[in-house]
C-alpha cells in the first residue's frame, strides 16, 4: 500500500512517494537536478554533492544532497538558487578540472554553467564516484571492488590476488562508469582550461536558460540518468 | 573485594577509605601523566618508593600517582601535602635528597621550586603559582586528589555519589531538566546543548539505546580529553551512568584513540574495577538500572572524531561519515538512538547533579555556562592546561596565565579550534571565551586547543599547513572535501612559494566557501576555517607574498635566504657537518658561507648553531 | 604467525563483524604490520567480505601492511609541535636515511612515522622511539638517535 506526503519543490507542489528521495522524486517529475553518483535502485552515497538543493525549514535553509535526504510531509526544497547554483558550477568545475577528458563529465559541467576552467588540468583516470563499487556490491553481490585508502590515496581496488578470484564478469562496472563513455575528438589540454560547450549532447541555448528542467540531454542518455531507465 | 549493592555500602566505604586517607602522615602526589612520562616520571617514581623503603618511610609516606596536572613543560612534578609544596623538574637522582630532607624534615628545597618567568621569583606552595591561580581550576583540580588507577580514591574523594543520589532522587525526565537548566554544552567542538540532545533521545522510539564517549581527541595540540581520562576515568564513567540513566540506555562506549596508550590503560582499569564492585553491571546500587561499558579504541584517522564516522568506526567498518539529515540520537550506533558526548561533557554531569543546576550555571556568560579547559601551547611562556570560567578573555589567557610572549617577540595571533577553527588576531584578544563570540568572529571554541603565534609565525604558511593536515585526514568520500582540500592547497602552496597570482585570492575566497557550504560533514565544512580566517583578519600578508614575493615573518622557504652571520660566527663547523646539501662551506675557526643556490632552507643548520649565527631574510 | 597467536586473538570475537578493528590492532601490535594470511583468516572467521577488511587496513594509519623495521621512530606533526619545528626532524631523516615518512630503510632496521598529535603539546617537538616518548627533541639529537639504532647492526655485525 503505497503512501504518498505532499512536498514543494521549486514553488511547485509535488505529490511524492514515501520511502523515496527528493532526487528521485525531483527527476520522476521532469526537475533536473545534476548528479553523478546516483544510480536508481542503487543505494545513495551523496559523494559528488553536485545533487545539493536547499531545504527550507523554521525560516532558515540548510544545503544538502537530494539524494540522501527522503521526502517528508510538508518539506520545502529549492533546487537551483543561485547560491546552489554557484556552488553545484563549482563543484563541477572541480571535477572537471580532474578528469577533464571524460565526456560525460564534460557534458555536467556545461549543464552546471561552467566554461572556464580556473585550476590547472590533472588527467585523473578515476573520478572516484563509487558507481562501480556499489553495482559490484548490490546488484552483482561479487564484492569485487571498493574503495581502499583514505582522502588523497583514495582509489577503486580490489583485494589482492587476482580480480577474477572475486569478479563474476558482468562488466557493470565499466557500463556504469562516467569514464568510459567516448571522448570528444579534441584533447583536453594543460594551458587550455575551457570548454568548448559544444558536446554531442543536446544542449542548446536554450536548455542553458531553463536549468532546472529536463532536456532529454546526451549526458542521460549515455550516462543512464534514471529519467532514461524510467522509459 | 567490596561489593556495593546498596547505596549505603557506598557510604560505609566512603568512610573506610576516607578514614585510611586521613592516617597518612605525608602525601607525595606526583604526576604520572603521559607528558610526565616523557620527562621520566616513572623512573622518579621508581626510585622515591625505593627510597621510602629504605629509609623504613612506607607506613607514613603514601605516594599518589596521578594523571596529567596540564603543566606539563615544569614536569615531573612533585607535590607535598599537606603543605602544598610544589617541586618541578625532578630527576630520579633526587630521590634520596628529596626523601631525607624534605620528607623527613620538611625542608624546603630551593633548586626544585619553580621560578615565575615573569616575575622571576620562586614559588613555594603550588596554589601561589601563577599559573595556576589565574584559572579557575573546577575540574582539573580534582586530578591531583585520585590515583588514576585507584576506585578506591575516587570513591573516598565523593566519587559515585552523584550516581547514587540520580538513582534515589531523579526520574529520567528530571535528569534531563536538570541538565537543560544548567545550560551544560558538548565540550568537543559543536556546543550543542547537551540537555536538549539527551531529550531527543529519550523520546527516540526504540527499545536500545547507547551512550558514547568521544575520547578521539584528533586536533592536534589539544590534549584535555587525555588528561582527563587519563587522571580520573571513574568520573567519565559515573557521566556516562547519569547520561545512560536519562535516556533509557543500557550500554556504553569509551572510543579513544589508539595514540593515546595510558588513557586506554587507565579506561580499561577503570571499568575493571567498577565492575568488580559492582557498579557497572545488573541493578547498580540496589536500583533496576544495568548498564555496562567497553572500550573501543580508534584506528588512527582524525575523521572519526566526527559522530558518524566515530559510530561506524564502532560497528568495525572505515569511518566515514553519512549525511546527518536524520541525526543520531534517533539513529545512530547500529541505527539505534545514541547520545554522542565528548570526554570533557560527561566528566562535567557528576558535578552537576551534586552540586545543581544552578551552581553550574553561576559561572560562564548567558550563552556558554560553566568552565572550560583549553590546551595553552605556542609561543607563550606558560604552556600546558588552562582551565577557565566561560568569559574569561583571550587576553587575559594569553598574558596572565600564559605569562606573554615567550622569545620577546609581538604576538601576533591566536588559533582556536584546530584545523576546524580559525585564527584571530591581536586586536581582538578582547573576545571572550565563548561558543557563540569565536563563532561570529570566524573562529570556534573547538575542542579548546589555543597556540598562540607571535611575529616570526607566517599565517600563510598556518594555513598550508592546516590544509596539508585536512588532506591527509579526509575520508575521501565527497567531491567538495577530496578535490577542494587539494585544490586550495595548490593556490596556497603557489602563493607560499612566490607564484601567486592576484585572481588566485579571489578564487581561494570562493572555494572556501563551497566547500563550507557543500561538503558532506563536518571535517569538510570547517576545513576552510583557517583559510578562510586568515584571509579575513591576514590578507596583508596574502598580499605580501603575492604582490611582492615577500614573506613577512621570514619563514616561506622559496621567499626567503639563509645566510651566515660573519661576525658571530665561530667556525666550529657544525652546520658544515649537518647540511645534508653540502651548501656550506669554510675553513676551520673562520667563518663559513652558505652557496645559496645549493641551501634548501631545510632549518637543520640553524638548529644545530649554539651562536646564533644563520640569519633568515 | 603461529595459528594458535592468531586463536587467541580471535578468542571470543568470532562471527562478530564489529570487532573487526580491535582484531586487527591486536594483530598489528602482536607482529608489527598484518600479514595476508592472517587477514584472510580474520575475513573468514568474523564474516566480513575480504576487500572491506582490506578497506580497514588502508584507511587507518595504525595498520602497515608491510613489514615494519626493528626500529619504528614516530615523528609528531601535530601544531605545536609544528611551530617548534617538528618539520625540521622530518627533513633531518630524509636526509640523514635518504626515505619518507611511511616508509622503511633498505636493511630493515628504521621505520620512521609521522602522527598527528600525541597530547603532549607542552613539551614538544616530540619523537616516540619503540614507545618510549622523547621530549624537546632537536635534529641534533634525532641524528644521534638515528645513529645509535642503526649502529646497533654494526655493532652485532662486529661481535
Amino acid at each position: 500500500m503505497l503512501q504518498y506526503v505532499n512536498v514543494t519543490i521549486d514553488g511547485a507542489p509535488v505529490r511524492a512517494e514515501k520511502g523515496t528521495s527528493v532526487l528521485d522524486t525531483a527527476i520522476h517529475v521532469g526537475v533536473c537536478i545534476p548528479h553523478l553518483c546516483h544510480i536508481p535502485g542503487i543505494h545513495d552515497m551523496g559523494a559528488c554533492r553536485l545533487c545539493i538543493v536547499e531545504e527550507v525549514k523554521n525560516g532558515r535553509s540548510k544545503v544538502t544532497a537530494s539524494c540522501t535526504l527522503l521526502v517528508e510531509e510538508g518539506m520545502v526544497i529549492r533546487s537551483n538558487t543561485d547560491k546552489i547554483l554557484k556552488m553545484r558550477k563549482n563543484i563541477a568545475e572541480l571535477l572537471v578540472a580532474s578528469a577533464p577528458n571524460s565526456k560525460a563529465i564534460q557534458d555536467i559541467a556545461v549543464r552546471c554553467g561552467v566554461k572556464d576552467v580556473r585550476y590547472p588540468f590533472r588527467n585523473e583516470n578515476c573520478v572516484l564516484c563509487g558507481r562501480c563499487v556499489r553495482i559490484c556490491k548490490e546488484r552483482a553481490k561479487a564484492n569485487a571492488l571498493g574503495f581502499i585508502g583514505r582522502g588523497k590515496d583514495r582509489h577503486v581496488d580490489h583485494p589482492p590476488g587476482r580480480l577474477m578470484d572475486y569478479c563474476n564478469n558482468c562488466n557493470g562496472c565499466i557500463m556504469f562508469c562516467p569514464m568510459s563513455v567516448t571522448p570528444c575528438g579534441g584533447l583536453m589540454k594543460k594551458g587550455e582550461e575551457r570548454l568548448c560547450g559544444q558536446c554531442d549532447s543536446q544542449l542548446n541555448a536554450d536548455a542553458q536558460k531553463m536549468p532546472g528542467v529536463c532536456v532529454w540531454c546526451e549526458l542521460g542518455k549515455g550516462f543512464q540518468c534514471s529519467r532514461y531507465l524510467a522509459i | 573485594m567490596p561489593r556495593i549493592s546498596q547505596a549505603r555500602d557506598l557510604e560505609t566505604l566512603q568512610q573506610h577509605f576516607v578514614a585510611k586517607r586521613e592516617r597518612v602522615k605525608t602525601t607525595i602526589v606526583v604526576c604520572g601523566g603521559t607528558g610526565c612520562q616523557a620527562s621520566r616520571a616513572g623512573s622518579v617514581i621508581d626510585a622515591v618508593r625505593a627510597e621510602l623503603a629504605r629509609q623504613g618511610l612506607m607506613q607514613d609516606v603514601v605516594v599518589r600517582v596521578t594523571g596529567c596536572h596540564g603543566f606539563c613543560e615544569q614536569g615531573p612534578i612533585m607535590v607535598f601535602e599537606p603543605g602544598n609544596l610544589f617541586y618541578c623538574h625532578v630527576t630520579p637522582n633526587d630521590a634520596q635528597d628529596i626523601v631525607s630532607r624534605t620528607v623527613k624534615k620538611g625542608e624546603v628545597i630551593d633548586k626544585f621550586l619553580y621560578t615565575d618567568p615573569v616575575s622571576g621569583r620562586k614559588v613555594t606552595k603550588e596554589a601561589e603559582i601563577p599559573f595556576y591561580s589565574a584559572q579557575g581550576r573546577q575540574l582539573l583540580n580534582f586530578n591531583k586528589l585520585v590515583d588514576a588507577c585507584s576506585i578506591d580514591d575516587y570513591i573516598a574523594v565523593g566519587g559515585y555519589r552523584a550516581i547514587a543520589k540520580t538513582l534515589k532522587e531523579f526520574k529520567p525526565a528530571a535528569i534531563i531538566s536538570e541538565i537543560k537548566a544548567s545550560g551544560l554544552r558538548g565540550r568537543g567542538g559543536a556546543g550543542f546543548p547537551t540537555g536538549r540532545k539527551w531529550e531527543e533521545a529519550y523520546e527516540a522510539p526504540g527499545d536500545e539505546k547507547y551512550v558514547i564517549c568521544n575520547a578521539d581527541e584528533g586536533d592536534p595540540g589539544a590534549y584535555m580529553d587525555r588528561c582527563l581520562l587519563e587522571a580520573n576515568p571513574h568520573q567519565v564513567l559515573e557521566g556516562m551512568m547519569i547520561g545512560a540513566r536519562a535516556v533509557g540506555a543500557r550500554k556504553g562506549y569509551i572510543y579513544v584513540r589508539r595514540e593515546y596508550p595510558l588513557a586506554v590503560k587507565h579506561a580499561r582499569i577503570a571499568v575493571q574495577q567498577a565492575r568488580e564492585y559492582g557498579i557497572l553491571g545488573e541493578n547498580i546500587l540496589g536500583s533496576n538500572f544495568s548498564f555496562d561499558v567497553e572500550i573501543a579504541r580508534g584506528g588512527g584517522a582524525f575523521v572519526c572524531g566526527e559522530s558518524t564516522a566515530l559510530m561506524t568506526s564502532i560497528e568495525g567498518k572505515v569511518g566515514e561519515p553519512r549525511a546527518k539529515d536524520v541525526h543520531t540520537v534517533k539513529e545512530g550506533l547500529w541505527n539505534r538512538p545514541t547520545v554522542l558526548n565528548n570526554v570533557e561533557t560527561w566528566a562535567n554531569v557528576p558535578h552537576i547533579i551534586l552540586n545543581g543546576a544552578k551552581w553550574f550555571a553561576s559561572r560562564g556568560t548567558e550563552s556558554s555556562k560553566g568552565t572550560k579547559i583549553l590546551a595553552l601551547t605556542g609561543q607563550v611562556k606558560n604552556t600546558g592546561l588552562v582551565e577557565v570560567a566561560m568569559g574569561t578573555t583571550l587576553r587575559t589567557i594569553v598574558y596572565d596565565i600564559g605569562g606573554g610572549p615567550k622569545n620577546g617577540n609581538r604576538i601576533k595571533a591566536v588559533q582556536t579550534g584546530g584545523p576546524s577553527g580559525g585564527c584571530l588576531p591581536e586586536s581582538l584578544f578582547n573576545l571572550p571565551v565563548d561558543f557563540d563570540a569565536l563563532w561570529e568572529a570566524g573562529s570556534m571554541m573547538g575542542s579548546g586547543g589555543l597556540v598562540v603565534m607571535d611575529d616570526k609565525t607566517c599565517m600563510v604558511d598556518v594555513a598550508r599547513y592546516f590544509l596539508n593536515f585536512l588532506r591527509d585526514e579526509s575520508c575521501g568520500k565527497c567531491v567538495p572535501c577530496r578535490v577542494g582540500i587539494d585544490r586550495m592547497l595548490e593556490i596556497v602552496t603557489d602563493i607560499a612559494e612566490g607564484h601567486g597570482r592576484p585572481e588566485q585570492l579571489d578564487l581561494l575566497q570562493e572555494l572556501a566557501e563551497t566547500v563550507a557550504e557543500s561538503s558532506l560533514c563536518g571535517l569538510g565544512k570547517s576545513a576552510p576555517n583557517p583559510v578562510l580566517s586568515t584571509l579575513k583578519y591576514f590578507m596583508e600578508e596574502y598580499r605580501a607574498h603575492v604582490h611582492e614575493k615577500r614573506c613577512p615573518a621570514a619563514v616561506c622557504k622559496a621567499l626567503v635566504t639563509y645566510s651566515i652571520d660573519g661576525e658571530k660566527c665561530t667556525g666550529c663547523g657544525v652546520c658544515l657537518k649537518a647540511c645534508p646539501h653540502d651548501s656550506i662551506t669554510g675553513e676551520k675557526k673562520k667563518p663559513h658561507v652558505i652557496d645559496t643556490g645549493l641551501c634548501q632552507r631545510c632549518g637543520i643548520c640553524i638548529g644545530d648553531c649554539k651562536f646564533d649565527a644563520i640569519t633568515v631574510r | 604467525m603461529s595459528a594458535t597467536k592468531l586463536d587467541s586473538i580471535l578468542e571470543g570475537r568470532r562471527s562478530q563483524p564489529h570487532m573487526l578493528i580491535e582484531v586487527m590492532l591486536d594483530l598489528q601490535d602482536q607482529e608489527g604490520y598484518l600479514p595476508e594470511d592472517a587477514l584472510k583468516t580474520v575475513s573468514k572467521e568474523l564474516g566480513v567480505p575480504l576487500i572491506d577488511v582490506y578497506r580497514v587496513a588502508h584507511f587507518y594509519k595504525a595498520f602497515s601492511l608491510k613489514p615494519r623495521g626493528k626500529n619504528v621512530i614516530t615523528i609528531c606533526t601535530g601544531t605545536a609541535c609544528h611551530v617548534r619545528g617538528s618539520h625540521l626532524l622530518v627533513n633531518q631523516v630524509r636526509g640523514q636515511l635518504g626515505i619518507e615518512p611511511g616508509d622503511t630503510t633498505p636493511d630493515g632496521q628504521i621505520t620512521v612515522e609521522c602522527v598527528n598529535c600525541l597530547g603532549a603539546c607542552a613539551l614538544g617537538p616530540i619523537v616516540v622511539q619503540n614507545g618510549s616518548y622523547c621530549d624537546h627533541m632537536t635534529p641534533g639529537k634525532l641524528r644521534k638517535k638515528i645513529d645509535k639504532a642503526a649502529g646497533k647492526k654494526k655493532e652485532a655485525k662486529d661481535a
